[in-house]
Parts: structure tokens; sequence; C-alpha cells
């Protein structure tokens, strides 16, 4: 595939999305693009695709060429014989009931004779490890294994190129690596070439042979190994809204980078000071809020917990654990099936003490602006002000909430939970889905308001993140409490059996302490 | 079972031939002993949920109640008024009885039959058939399929959006503005997955033409002529039946 000075503009966008953009990606090779949240990745895969400029409402410019031939002449559908998508929403990208119904759906298109699509089915099943669930329901599907049916269903039109839109954005840790290892297998057993569309880079280090690096600006700054990118632009990737790997990013705070910047943790081993556990601990040994043997439906058994007051507690553990129900529970926004949930709240102004921010902000905004949408439930003006300043909306207070950023959704929806100052605020999985720099907004945003007394209760799967700001942490398994306490302590637990991974941080400092 | 196996444009086009025969009709003998007839063969020839299927009847028989009642009740003067029957300690003459019961039958005949093919019928396979037998276009089909896939997404969304709302603290509003305000992000949700569902099934290939094949053929078989041969025959001896007995009467704008 080669693209030659493709610029793309929308007509309702005075600039363009893309900028003269060029580049090539070789057979049987893997390309990793990274590039911010809106930065125009999803838009380049409709150009690669000839989506666009057919159903383009602007215009575009420059050529798409893939195996010498024009994307944008092929007839419709005539592209999908060789190149193939997974999208990032599993939900979205089925039309039919079951996994083999879904997997024929593309082979039916190609035309292939019925006769030879069963065995081609049980063959690409088999090699995503899918093989049992042939016949099931693909509602009843985990997040992880709608991902591998979606590449199944590519894999089964035999393409000579998967592209892949942030393909691991919806799956927990444990799902995402599962995944990626599956990928890298595919890497080298078939012939594929790989065009992955990213903004978070850590589980695909091993699997990249070349990266591209899109900027905000919509230009490609950067196209080379990963390594020489990381080392030559260290220090914009984070305003590009490009994350680097952990590892990487660690080494540079420690500034025991050297010559070469290292991205696994092997490279880093023995290269890296100790770091002293300074954690905030011991704070808010008063209860705020808790459950006395909870149960709700099959979800939740007889859950006994309590969220300290003045606590930034993390609740993690895998997907489908319960961890949402469970915040819920203690939120008040559901009824437990039985059991007892108590805090200190009357029943009608409960929602003025108690803050939720659900997983898809769009869902709590009731407004047309902004401005109102923070002054919906408290009229002071100066407040509005002050809210709006602090979680740097103030130069949009008079768009439409749904046409902001996926980062400034959030902050809004964070924003009008705080601004009647409510006493506790519950995240479910704030960061997700969101690049690095807003990822780092918020959290200081979340962290000032720590500060100041609030109670947090967060849901997430960046162990990170809980190591960096937790002060308790909930892990959760099969609708039980596996473990509450101290998130030092949790480490030294057994996590793989959580589902969980220890931070960077820990796994130097055991690293270290190996003899050697 | 047989009528969950049979091909599901045959017993389509069956049922959609006898409603039509059926509501020539108009006496209370025949549409009875119909309905009964077409629970049996629905008990007798198909797998499915009984308990369900006796849940979804109860409306029906619920509808069909009350029609009776009213008919009687808001009838027509009748002809030969001297002409009365005891209903349960109640005078009514004999014929709006008669063409109460007939209404009421209708319906439950109207029913059972719809029943019928929804409870033995996989919407898949129905609409593969379509396709196959019918000829009915892919890009409508499985658009249907991709928007029957949503209904159970939308609900859960409709679920959160109300939960979210609760939290901010709603409940001074009216009713209709309070879904006003659900409207918006459903329906932003729902065209941006629609949208995003289009996309993906473009990039596996699909156009809309009917030049395509089928991982599942379903052809029309011998044996799937057998339910419109024995439902026609069913209805025939039915018909003989009450012509014979005297009830037969064809719809000729009662009521």
């Amino acid at each position: 595939m080669n693209v030659s000075n493709l610029t793309l503009n929308y007509e309702d966008r005075e600039e363009p999305v893309l900028r003269d953009i060029s580049f090539s990606v070789n057979e049987k090779e893997t390309v990793l693009l990274l590039g911010a949240s809106g930065s125009g990745k999803s838009t380049l895969t409709h150009c690669l695709t000839g989506l666009y400029p057919r159903e383009l409402e602007g215009s575009m410019e420059g050529r798409v060429i893939f195996h010498d031939k024009p994307v944008a002449d092929a007839l419709p559908g005539a592209v999908s014989r060789s190149i193939g998508i997974v999208f990032q929403d599993p939900e979205t990208q089925f039309c039919m009931l079951t996994v083999e119904d879904e997997v024929a759906f593309g082979l039916e298109n190609l035309q292939v004779d019925p006769e030879v699509m069963e065995e081609s089915i049980d063959a690409v099943l088999r090699d995503v490890g899918l093989q049992e669930k042939k016949k099931a329901k693909i509602t009843y599907l985990s997040g992880g294994e709608k991902q591998k049916l979606a590449l199944a269903c590519i894999l089964v039109m035999n393409p000579t190129m998967i592209i892949l839109d942030e393909p691991t954005a919806n799956l927990d840790p444990v799902a995402t690596e599962a995944f990626v290892s599956l990928l890298e297998k595919l890497k080298r057993t078939t012939e594929v070439s790989f065009f992955v569309i990213e903004h978070d880079l850590d589980p695909w280090v091993s699997m990249t042979d070349r990266v591209l690096m899109l900027g905000r600006d919509g230009r490609i700054f950067y196209d080379g190994p990963l390594r020489g990118g990381l080392q030559q632009y260290a220090g914009d990737l984070k305003s590009e809204g490009i994350s680097m790997p952990r590892v990487s990013e660690l080494a540079l705070q420690a500034g025991v980078v050297g010559s070469s910047i290292p991205l696994t943790m092997e490279e880093l081993k023995g290269r890296f000071p100790i770091i002293s556990g300074d954690r905030h601990k011991g704070e808010g040994k008063e209860s705020l809020l808790g459950a006395e043997h909870v149960s709700w439906k099959s979800v939740l058994r007889d859950v006994d917990v309590s969220v300290e007051k003045g606590s930034f507690t993390a609740v993690v553990g895998p997907n489908g654990s319960g961890k949402t129900t469970l915040c819920r529970l203690l939120a008040g926004i559901t009824a437990p099936s039985s059991g007892e949930i108590w805090h200190p709240f009357g029943k009608k102004e409960r929602f003025s003490h108690v803050g939720y921010v659900f997983q898809n902000p769009e869902h709590q905004f009731l407004t047309d602006s902004v401005w109102e949408e923070v002054a919906y439930s408290s009229a002071d003006h100066a407040q509005v002000k002050r809210m709006l300043e602090w979680c740097g909306l103030t130069n949009h207070a008079d768009l439409h909430p749904f046409r902001l950023s996926q980062g400034q959704k959030r902050r809004l929806s964070v924003a009008t939970m705080l601004v009647n100052d409510q006493d506790v605020l519950f995240l479910d999985e704030p960061t997700f889905g969101q690049d690095a720099a807003s990822t780092e907004h918020l959290m200081k945003l979340l962290e000032d308001k720590h500060r100041s007394g609030t109670t947090i209760v967060m849901i997430t799967h960046d162990m990170e993140l809980v190591d960096v700001y937790a002060t308790r942490v909930i892990a959760m398994k099969e609708g039980q409490i596996a473990y509450s306490g101290d998130p030092e302590e949790l480490w030294e637990e057994d996590v793989e059996a959580l589902h969980l991974k220890r931070p960077l941080r820990v796994q130097l400092e055991s690293e270290a302490y190996v003899p050697q | 079972m047989y009528l969950n196996e049979m091909n599901p444009s045959v017993k389509a086009l069956t049922i959609l031939g006898l409603v039509l025969v059926l509501a020539l009709l108009f006496d209370p003998i025949t549409p009875l002993l119909f309905t009964v007839s077409v629970i049996i063969i629905t008990f007798l020839f198909g797998t499915f949920r009984k308990k369900h299927y006796l849940l979804y009847l109860l409306p029906f028989t619920i509808f069909a109640f009350g029609m009776l009642w009213t008919t009687i009740a808001f009838a027509d003067v009748p002809k030969n008024p001297g002409d009365t029957v005891n209903l349960i300690g109640w005078e009514v003459p004999r014929e709006d009885l008669l063409v109460a019961l007939s209404l009421s039958f209708r319906v439950l005949a109207f029913a059972t039959l719809s029943l019928l093919f929804m409870f033995t019928t996989n919407m898949v396979e129905f609409l593969l058939s379509l396709m196959q037998q019918l000829r009915l276009p892919p890009k409508l089909a499985y658009g249907i399929l991709a928007g029957y896939r949503f209904l159970p997404m939308l609900k859960t969304e409709f679920g959160q959006i109300q939960a979210a709302h609760r939290v901010r603290g709603l409940g001074q509003e009216s009713r209709w503005k309070r879904y006003r305000r659900f409207a918006v992000p459903l329906l932003a949700g729902a065209i941006r997955k629609a949208e995003r569902t289009a996309v993906a099934m473009e990039s596996k290939g699909f156009t809309g033409s009917r030049e395509r094949t089928f991982y599942r053929n379903l052809s029309i078989r011998k044996k799937d002529w057998l339910f419109p041969a024995g439902m026609s025959l069913l209805l025939g001896v039915i018909l003989f039946l009450s012509i014979h007995f005297g009830y037969f009467s064809w719809y000729q704008g009662q009521l």
C-alpha cells in the first residue's frame, strides 16, 4: 500500500483533518499509527479502504494505491477482498446473531461456494481459539471474544492487509494481552501485513516493525522504528496525545535513558534505581458509606465493603466481575436484591452529596450548552465560571456538550458532578478511551479534589493510576470482594489470580531484589 | 419438530392465505373449531417454551372477551328481539350473541395462527428464506437483521441514561420534558451505532447486491408442502362440517 500527499477537508471544518500525508506499508509488515484521539486516525482508515472520497462530505486530494491500483477507482466491496478492518467497538461491527453466521457473512459476500464454507469457518475459528463457540450467540461473548471473532471474520476472507482501529480500546488488560498475542501468532504464521491505529503503545511494542506518528495538525511527523521516534520526540509526545510505553516513560523520568531508550522490562532491568515507597497512606480511617451482605441478581454475592472518608479508592478486577454494579449500589443508583447499603445522607438530598460519572459521559448531559450544563443544579454565576476554568472549558462554554472532544466531555461530566461540592464522587473508568494528555489532565483534577477532602471511588483497569493515586483498593472477582485494603499490600498478594498486573514501579522493585 | 424445521416462507404464505380465507367467513363455529385445531397442531408439531405461549395467548384471550362483551352491549337493534338467550342471568338477543361470538373467535383464530408462526420460526432463517425464495433484496433483509441486534442494546442504553439523569437530580420536570431529554443521547447513540455497523458491513464486502451465496441454504423440500396441504384440508373439513350443520355464513358486512 502506498499513500501519497493525502490531504482531506471536511465541509464543516475550516482546518484540514489530514495534511499532506505520505507513507507506505510493505508486505508482511506491521505498522503502528500513533495519534491523539480526534487527530484523524479513523478518517485515514476510511481513506485507505476507499470509503472516502465516495462517502465524503468535503474534499480529498492525493492518492491511495493498493497493489498498484488506486483504491478510489475500485468498485464498492471490491477493496474488502484484500483489506480487512477490525473496529474499536466490539458491539457494532456484527450484523448476524451467531458466531458461525457472522463468519459466513463475509464469505457469502465473496460468493464462495457454500460447500466449502464450513471448512474455512472451522479453520479460522480454530486459528483464533473460538472453535468451542461456533454455535454461540454473539451477545453472550465477552469483549475479548468479540474482538477475536471480528478478526476471524476478516481472516476468513484472506486479506493481504488488516487494519486494526484501536482494537483493544474496550478490553481489559488481560483480554488485551490475549488479543495482541493472538495477532503476534498470526504475524508469524501468515503473510498478512497489519496496520494498527492506536494511542496506547504499551501492548504493541514487541509486534511493531515501524511506527507513524500523526500530530494534532494532521501531519505525520515521524516515520521509522519505534525506538528512534521515542528518542527524537520524547518531549513532544505527551502534548501530541501519544502515550509512551510506560517503561520508557519511567526511564525518562529517572534520567536513565542513556544511548538508547528502553522499551521493555528486560531492557530496563539493572539500570533502574529503586524508588522508595513514599506513598500517602494512613488517611481516612472513618467509614463514610458501605455495604453489608449485599447481593444483586447473580452479579454480586454477599458483599461486605466500606469506603473510608477522604480516601481515593480504586475498584479493580476483570470485566464482568461486578465493579460497575458495586459502585452503582454504593452510590444508590440501583437497589440491592438483598442486604443493606448504609450512608449518612438523607434519601431526598442524596444526589447532592453523591456524584457519579458514567462510562459514557453523553448519557448525563441534559442541556444544550456547556455553560447551562454546569449551571443546571447550581445557579450561582461565579461558581459556574470557576468550575469551567478549573476544568479548562471556559472557551467552549457556548458549545453543545455533544460537540466536545472525548476528553472534554469527560471533564465536563466530572465538573457537573462536583459543582455542588459533593462529598463522594464515583467514576466508572474515567480514563478509558482517552489519550495521554487528557488522562493526565483529568487525573490532576481528581487529585485536586481529593486533596480538598472529596472522597473518590474510581473503577479502573490502569494499575499505574492505582499505584500513583489510590490510597485504598478494592479488587473484585466473580461478584465478590477478593481484596480490600492498602494498595501496597495488594501487590504482595497473588495478583495474577485476580487478572491484574503489578504496576511497573513494583515490578522493578521486585526485580531489584533478585540476586544477580 | 416439523413446524420448526419447515421452510419459513412456505409457512408464512400458508398462514397469510388462511387468514385471508378466514376473513371472508363470519360465523362462530368455523373459527372456533379452527382455533382449537391450530392450538393442538402448534403443541403437537412445534418445539417452544409452552409457558411463554400461554402467556402470549392470554392478552389475545382477554381482548377477545372484551370484544364479546362490547359487541353485545353496543349491538344494533336486533331483527328478532323476542329470540333471546340467557347468558349468566343476562337476557341477550340470540343474533347479537352470534355476531359477538363470531367476532371474538375470529380474533382468536388470527391470534393463534400468528403465534404458531412466531413461536416456531427462527428470525434469521425467516429472513434468509425471504431472500432465497421470495427474492427480498439483501440490502433490506440484512438491514432488518442488524436492526434486530440493536434492540437489546437500545434497551440497556435507555436504562443507563435514565440512571444517569437521576443522579443529575431530575424529578421536578414534566414527564414529557424528561422523555425529550432521553431522546437526544439515545438518538445520537443510535445514529452513530448504525453508521459504524454500516461501515463494518461494507468492509466485509457487503454491497447489497443479489449476487451472493448462502451458508445456510433454505430450499423448499417436498415435505414443506405438507403444511399448506394439511392446513387447507383442515379448513376444508371444518367448513364442510359447519355448512353441513347449518352454521356457515359469509362475511356480509355484519357490524
